[in-house]
């Protein structure tokens, strides 16, 4: 089975004033087949976001191998990395997610006015259809900051979806959502894995949600202990 | 959405529009600068054109003087000084030797634009029990008139200079008590008094010039003052007003008489100009760096705040080089705005200063030019210092880890 990411034993220390190091992930292996729908769980402080951060090649493990999307990331400049980013990886942070400067369909149609070439008429449409499948469209004008929590994650997760990519990493995706609109923002990422097959990688510390993924993997202290193959 | 910029326009633009306050308050900022640089500068040309335009409007661009008298020290041998005290002798009124050849030869030097014969000294008028002492100044007005424009300068009468006319000064109207069609009694050298006609008085905007100066004929000018074939200078007026010392230094070298230009009578106006323009010069450079420093500052803390949206623009794909420039730009943006509006502030107070602010006789200061040099200059200026002000930050906007400026 075609795998989107695999890691093989990395391991990120952070250099916290001089001398000291301090290793918060030891050796983890993870492989993600295509089309997973993935819970990434475990206690705060655990290493969750530190390690999204490298398999979103946003930060660089200090050892250990990764490749994304087939591609080995070994040895790739900060250019080829943005670009590997922006083409095959989507993420939804926890909240602020969007740049306030913009309209929802302007932060939708962002990755595309940052990769340039693209037509006016197209991103829109692209736009427009994914804020319509999020069920966003009455709001696609509005300024990002008149919106609820729970609107502003689906503008979010239109925006990751807009260059169709092989990954989307999320971070606590409804961690300041109610309970109901935690669920439609979860259920709107399922749908999207059914629909149109991308992997997703969602960090939650809500069981109730973690369950309903196919799969489960557990960080403790920066180790996985359950759920790597 | 503005589809004609690339990203990084737009998002320079949003961010601006957004962190209004922060624009308004550093677009205040810059445009008073660049209004005080355009005001200060436009006033310092005007009013150094205008004075540049009466000086040579109002005298000979060069003047051909005979040398000196000078006295010689008394030698007794080789090396031996008998008297080494010399005494300046008494400079008597006398013609330039040879001044036909002489003005032929400055006729043909190239750059000279007209040459008139002058016969000028000190003479007496008189009207029946006032008296005043005079400066006649003798010379064929088709050629002197196009030196030292009079013409432009009458204010009453026509004025015409047949052997028995004399132009005189405002001043000098009021002192003698005369008006134009009035005729003066004038004793200069020669002891016979001729009557002359007032055919127009002239205002050359200095009232010792009013007071003193009268023009006549130039053979009216050579009998009064007993000088009948000779001239006491010649003046000139060349084409490029800026080559005069040059031209003086030549004809003085190939003519063997003395040559003075405005250049050098008019000394202490170059230096004058030098210190104002260089004044000027670090008056402006002080208010382009406080400008900098302005910019600089806004977009340093627009950088810290915005931490998060960098990181999240990161993410979805945007080059360092993209972040960079979105505040860089901001940087152009600030500086060439604040230039127009500058501009506009500028040339307001210039109007309102051009309108109030007049010389004691009632004509402009300066006239009201805005130079279009000065304002595209002080845009370009304004522009590439907004965006090297922009430069600190942008880098340092460039160079956020995205995963730290993400997590805040
Ligand atoms: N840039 C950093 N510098 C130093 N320590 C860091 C840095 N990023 C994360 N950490 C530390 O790494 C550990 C894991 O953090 P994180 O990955 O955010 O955990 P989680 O997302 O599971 O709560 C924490 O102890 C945190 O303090
Ligand atoms: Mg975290």
């Amino acid at each position: 089975m075609a795998e989107d990411a695999l890691l093989s034993g990395i391991r990120k220390s952070f250099n916290i004033g001089a001398p000291a190091e301090v290793e918060i992930l030891h050796g983890i292996d993870i492989t993600l087949e295509h089309g997973a729908f993935c819970a990434l769980i475990g206690p705060s402080g655990s290493g969750k976001s530190t390690l999204l951060n490298i398999i979103g090649l946003l930060d660089r493990q200090s050892a250990g191998r990764l490749v994304i999307g087939g591609k080995d990331t070994q040895g790739l400049d900060d250019a080829a990395l943005t670009r590997l980013r922006g083409e095959t990886i989507g993420f939804v942070f926890q909240a602020h997610n969007l740049i306030p400067a913009f309209t929802a369909a302007e932060n939708v149609m962002m990755p595309m006015l940052l990769s340039r070439g693209w037509a006016d008429a197209a991103m829109r449409a692209a736009a427009e259809a994914l804020l319509d499948r999020v069920g966003m469209t009455r709001w696609r004008d509005a300024r990002v900051g008149n919106l609820s929590g729970g609107q502003a994650q689906r503008v979010s997760i239109a925006r990751a979806l807009m260059m169709k990519p092989v990954l989307v990493l999320a971070d606590e995706p409804t961690g300041n959502l109610d309970t109901a609109a935690a669920d439609g923002v979860f259920d709107m990422m399922h749908t999207m894995n059914q629909e149109q097959g991308m992997t997703f990688l969602i960090v939650t510390h809500d069981p109730r949600l973690a369950k309903r993924c196919g799969r489960i993997i557990e960080l403790v202290d920066g180790q996985v202990v359950q759920g790597a193959a | 959405m503005i589809r004609w910029l690339p990203f990084e326009g737009i998002a320079a633009l949003r961010f601006m529009r957004e962190g209004w306050i922060q624009t308004i308050f550093i677009l205040v900022g810059v445009s008073l600068g660049v209004a005080v640089t355009v005001f200060e500068t436009s006033i310092l040309t005007g009013v150094q054109a205008n004075f540049l335009k009466r000086v040579l409007t109002s005298q000979a661009h060069i003047v051909l003087l005979p040398p000196d008298e000078v006295a010689r020290p008394l030698h007794d041998g080789p090396g031996i000084v008998e008297d080494a005290t010399l005494q300046r002798p008494n400079q008597r009124l006398r013609s330039i030797d040879q001044w036909q050849t002489i003005r032929a030869t400055v006729a043909s030097t190239p750059g000279v634009r007209v040459v008139a014969s002058v016969a000028s000294g000190a003479a007496m008028a008189v009207r029946g029990d006032a008296t005043a002492s005079i400066s006649i100044i003798g010379a064929e007005p088709e050629d002197y008139f196009r030196i030292v424009r009079v013409p432009d300068y009458i204010v009453a009468g026509t004025w015409r200079l047949t052997s028995d006319d004399i132009l005189i000064g405002t001043d000098l109207a009021t002192l003698l008590g005369v008006t134009v069609g009035d005729r003066l009694f004038v004793t200069g050298r020669s002891p016979t008094p001729r009557a002359l006609t007032i055919t127009a008085i002239f205002d050359l905007g200095s009232k010792g010039a009013n007071l003193r100066t009268t023009f006549v004929a130039f053979r009216t000018g050579q009998s009064l003052l007993n000088l009948v074939g000779g001239v006491t200078s010649l003046e000139i007026a060349v084409a490029d007003a800026f080559a005069a010392e040059t031209i003086a230094q030549d004809l003085s070298a190939r003519t063997g008489v003395r040559a003075d230009s405005w250049i050098k009578t008019n000394a202490q106006f170059f230096t004058a100009v030098q210190a104002q323009n260089t004044s000027n010069i670090v008056i402006s450079s002080a208010v382009a760096l406080s400008v900098a420093f302005g910019v600089a500052s806004v977009l340093v803390v627009s950088v810290v705040q915005r931490g998060r949206e960098i990181g999240i623009l990161r993410a979805m794909g945007a080059r360092r080089g993209q972040v960079l420039l979105v505040f860089l730009l901001q940087g152009g943006v600030l500086g060439f705005l604040g230039a127009v509006l500058g501009s506009l502030i500028g040339a307001g107070l210039l109007l309102v200063w051009h309108d109030q602010v007049r010389q004691t006789d009632g004509t402009e200061l300066f006239p009201y030019v805005l130079d279009p040099l000065l304002i595209g200059g002080t845009l370009a200026f304004a522009s590439v210092v907004g965006l090297l002000a922009g430069m600190a930050p942008a880098m340092q906007a460039a160079r956020l880890d995205p995963a730290v400026a993400i997590r805040g």
